[in-house]
């Protein structure tokens, strides 16, 4: 399995020698929203911790990242890196306000919480834009001189990159002492109070790495599309990233990554035919919960399983 | 001193007085039952000691130390582990996940993000040896919620023995189970008792359950005790007679 990972890694990795620009750039925009999802994973798939708003760890990033590049001459990975952090601590916050409800009542709360971001994002004029958004978002050079990533194929290795840490990072945390706990929440909270875990803390913790890894996905798109706008907090994004992950196979981590995937090719497909193209992802999305509620990923294994 | 102490507890819900000014002791060593018809006040009383609810009047010492104003998952920290009168465990982890999730709860590295095989190898350690205590190797890799009742109740008792806890609290262990489960359950649990290694309280309505287990019985009548002794003492008492053992036979 991880040798079959590096070999689909090396080739994604090759890939722009092949590739034509523009399926460069969806390939782009499926890598950052993998990303996305993965993160979120890490909250709904480990934790079952279910985000309503996910959208606001995105929207945190994207924001931080365009007005770090925007008011700054700070170089772009270490803007993206601060633009993640940011969304980070900020969520140690609305973790410890959301954590304090469960079930769905803690995801109303980060619905709530995801929608104020919105109200502030189109109110906050001076320094979001308000509905216009913030525009001509750069990509500025450096450190040392680097400008690798102003080109289409260095951004795009920019976002493989971050993919695959982030990847890293999330299977070694599942697979820690750590992930055990949060296999203990998912299964069974109460229970876990009773054996002494301080299952609160496990899940501010959890929400604060999960919107600092989706705070780096949306710190990588604003400066890749140039622009960050309210579409990104917004609660059709949040409902668009949970589906990525249920579609895609929760608790999986590699699962969601096809999911997002899945989402932008049918949406690139369907949306050449139609308007209402949602419409049929919504048909297809209600096919999965009934018939695969396993997700793309849980298909595959039984397929290889019986292969 | 007692390991754990139980000074004039007392928890009122509006006008019903759950637990009325409850004090006694359980000694290290000790197998204490705690016995009352239904609604005699052994739940609430677990519930004030685990620190689930706070009580209105008392406090629960443990090791010398006041409990008072300490959340549950604290209380657990300082050496109390307990058992669910509803089977509480993770259906759907092995056997021996879910005994290495308790046992790891007593681990310094319980939290480490990364790596910690050596955390994962203590905690299966502990967990398989409290499998082991309670019959339940053979089953240790089969999924907890496939399990059969009797060995889910026994499973959690596992649980709990994993945490290598000073005082043991366990909530009727042999609820819901057959006459036959019982009875294999109370063997499993008497030879865990056997070595007089484990403190243990004890809450119970099974009498012959009790009367095989504890050698110490405190009586609840309508959140009051109204008796403390040995079990021989506690069956010639009237006055238990009269609450509890005249209904029952």
């Amino acid at each position: 399995m991880p040798l079959l990972l590096l070999v689909v890694a090396a080739l994604l990795a090759a890939a722009p020698l092949v590739l034509p620009v523009f399926v460069l750039t969806l390939l782009t925009e499926a890598l950052i929203l993998g990303l996305f999802a993965m993160s979120l994973d890490l909250m709904v798939g480990y934790t079952r911790l279910i985000s309503f708003g996910h959208a606001a760890a995105y929207g945190l990033g994207a924001y931080g990242a365009g007005y770090i590049l925007l008011h700054s001459a700070t170089p772009l990975p270490l803007a993206i890196l601060a633009a993640s952090l940011f969304a980070g601590v900020v969520a140690v916050g609305v973790a410890w306000v959301c954590t304090m409800a469960t079930g769905v009542s803690f995801s109303m709360l980060t619905l709530a919480f995801a929608q104020l971001l919105f109200a502030i994002a189109f109110k906050w004029t001076s320094v979001t834009g308000a509905s216009d958004g913030l525009a001509g978002i750069p990509r500025r050079a450096g450190p040392f001189g680097l400008t690798v990533f102003e080109t289409k194929v260095g951004y795009y290795e920019l976002a493989l990159f971050c993919l695959g840490v982030a990847y890293v990072f999330c299977r070694a945390l599942v697979n820690a002492p750590f992930g055990a706990v949060l296999r203990g929440i998912r299964e069974n909270e109460a229970k876990m109070l009773s054996l002494g875990y301080n299952t609160r803390l496990y899940k501010i913790a959890v929400v604060a790495i999960s919107f600092a890894l989706g705070g780096l996905a949306g710190a990588l798109y604003s400066p890749f599309a140039g622009f960050a706008n309210t579409d990104l907090v917004y609660w059709l994004f949040s409902g668009q990233v949970l589906i990525m992950v249920i579609v895609g196979g929760q608790g999986t981590l590699l699962g969601p990554i096809l999911g997002a995937a899945f989402f932008m090719l049918v949406q690139q497909v369907l949306s050449k035919w139609t308007e209402s193209w949602a419409l049929f992802f919504g048909l297809i999305f209600i096919g999965f919960v009934m018939f695969a509620p396993e997700g793309i990923w849980g298909l595959l294994s039984r397929w290889r399983v019986r292969a | 001193m007692a390991l754990l102490e139980l000074h004039g507890l007392t928890k009122r819900y509006g006008g019903l007085l759950a637990v009325n000014d409850v004090s006694f002791n359980v000694e290290s060593g000790e197998v204490r039952a705690v016995i009352g018809p239904n609604g005699a006040g052994k739940t609430s009383l677990f519930h004030l000691i685990t620190g689930v609810v706070p009580p209105t009047a008392g406090e629960v010492r443990f090791e010398g130390r006041s409990l008072s104003g300490l959340s549950p998952y604290r209380i657990c920290q300082t050496g109390l582990s307990r058992t669910f009168q509803l089977t509480s465990l993770f259906p759907e982890m092995t056997a021996r996940e879910n005994c290495r999730t308790a046992a790891q709860a007593r681990l310094a590295g319980r939290w480490r993000p990364w790596g910690g095989r050596s955390v994962f190898a203590e905690a299966s350690r502990r967990g398989d040896a409290a499998l082991e205590r309670l019959g339940l190797t053979e089953m240790a890799s089969r999924p907890a919620g496939l399990l059969s009742h009797g060995d889910q109740r026994l499973l959690e008792v596992a649980m709990a023995l994993s945490q290598q806890p000073r005082v043991l609290l366990l909530d009727e262990p042999t609820q819901g189970l057959s006459v036959e489960e019982t009875a294999t359950a109370v063997e499993t649990l008497a030879g865990l008792l056997a070595d007089g290694s484990l403190t243990v309280l004890l809450v119970e309505h099974d009498m012959e359950v009790v009367f095989r287990l504890a050698k110490r019985i405190t009586v609840l009548h309508r959140g009051a005790v109204i008796a403390d002794d040995t079990p021989e003492a506690v069956k010639a008492n009237q006055s238990v007679q009269d609450a509890y053992l005249g209904g029952y036979h």
